[in-house]
């Protein structure tokens, strides 16, 4: 277990539902339309506080894991308000110990911009999916833009210490992993993205 | 519709606290690259405070993108406009400036993310 991301999650979980109230409710409908396609046995990496669960399809069986305890026990109440099963476990993703080929679909949300080895849990949860199965994820990247990328890049030794990096490239990581991208959409700019997936084999 | 109203009220907000603040520390007279870089400096520290206050609002995103562009070459901008003694003559003159910038690059921004929004990739299986 990666204890000091695990101790830097913990810390941010006081403060993460105001920081992310804008965010959540700004980028709520696209989320809804991405997990919209999730289906099958469920896993969602990095479930923080659950604010994310609202925007789940009703009537699925999810297990939502995360290394922050402290953001799990936050978790709790909106897991129980749920219309569908979540069950709520401390794993890190880049030591899952979960079966291979166990799942239909993953999801993450803002979550490969903070795993400090990204490749290394993207490639866990190809493992861990089922041949055919999905990748669903809502993420930050690095902005392409010159003037956009370079603050990024810039910004990323502060944001680094309290939060995520701004400036992963998490779309090459993803294939990387072994993932083929089914699609890739800029919800804005070029830094909020939904990328979907798929496990080919 | 009420975030657009939002990012355009943080916008004129950043802009005008920059312009405010350069104009603060730029003296007529001053050499012109010190003002841009104290210029540039000083709408850093103004965007990453006031993007931050702001992002729980708005979005994290939308907050500090536009406020970086603000920050950075608005008071790169304001800098070398207050060193030449050009253009405003009042400090409320200045500020206005620093609202009118803000919103323009927030409106550019929006009319760039107008455009680049949507599927970059799509395999459709």
């Amino acid at each position: 277990m990666d204890t000091a991301t695990q101790r830097k999650w913990d810390a941010a979980s006081r403060s993460f539902d105001f920081i992310t109230f804008g965010d959540d409710h700004r980028l709520g409908p696209h989320k809804r339309r991405l997990f919209a396609k999730m289906h099958g046995a469920i896993l969602m990496v990095a479930a923080g506080t659950g604010n994310d669960f609202r925007f789940f399809p009703t009537g699925q069986s999810i297990l939502a894991i995360d290394i922050s305890p402290k953001m799990l026990e936050r978790a709790e109440k909106k897991a129980a308000q749920y219309q569908g099963k979540i069950e709520l476990r401390q794993m890190d993703v880049c030591q899952l110990p979960l079966p291979d080929s166990s799942f239909d679909s993953v999801v993450t949300v803002c979550t490969f911009c903070s795993v400090p080895e990204p490749v290394i849990g993207l490639r866990e949860l190809y493992r861990v999916l089922k041949p055919g199965g999905q990748i669903l994820m809502f993420e930050h990247v690095r902005s392409r833009i010159g003037p956009l990328g370079i603050f990024l890049d810039l910004m990323t030794p502060l944001s680094r210490r309290v939060g995520p990096d701004l400036n992963r490239d998490t779309v090459g990581n993803v294939q990387k992993a072994g993932f083929r991208i089914r699609r890739e959409e800029n919800v804005y700019l070029d830094i909020v993205k939904s990328i979907e997936g798929v496990k080919d084999r | 519709m009420i975030f657009t109203i939002g990012d355009y009220v943080a916008g004129m907000l950043v802009g005008a606290a920059t312009a405010l603040s350069v104009r603060m520390v730029v003296w007529p007279g001053m050499d012109m690259v010190i003002a841009m870089i104290a210029g540039m400096a000083i709408g850093m520290a103004v965007h990453i405070v006031l993007g931050l206050i702001l992002a729980p609002l708005i979005g994290m995103f939308n907050a500090m993108i536009p406020a970086s562009l603000i920050g950075m070459y608005g008071g790169m901008f304001f800098g070398m406009r207050d060193s030449m003694a050009a253009g405003s003559r009042t400090l409320a003159a200045a500020i206005a400036v620093g609202v009118v910038f803000g919103a323009i690059v927030v409106a550019g921004v929006e009319y760039y993310d107008r455009t680049l929004r949507g599927a970059v990739v799509d395999s459709g299986y």
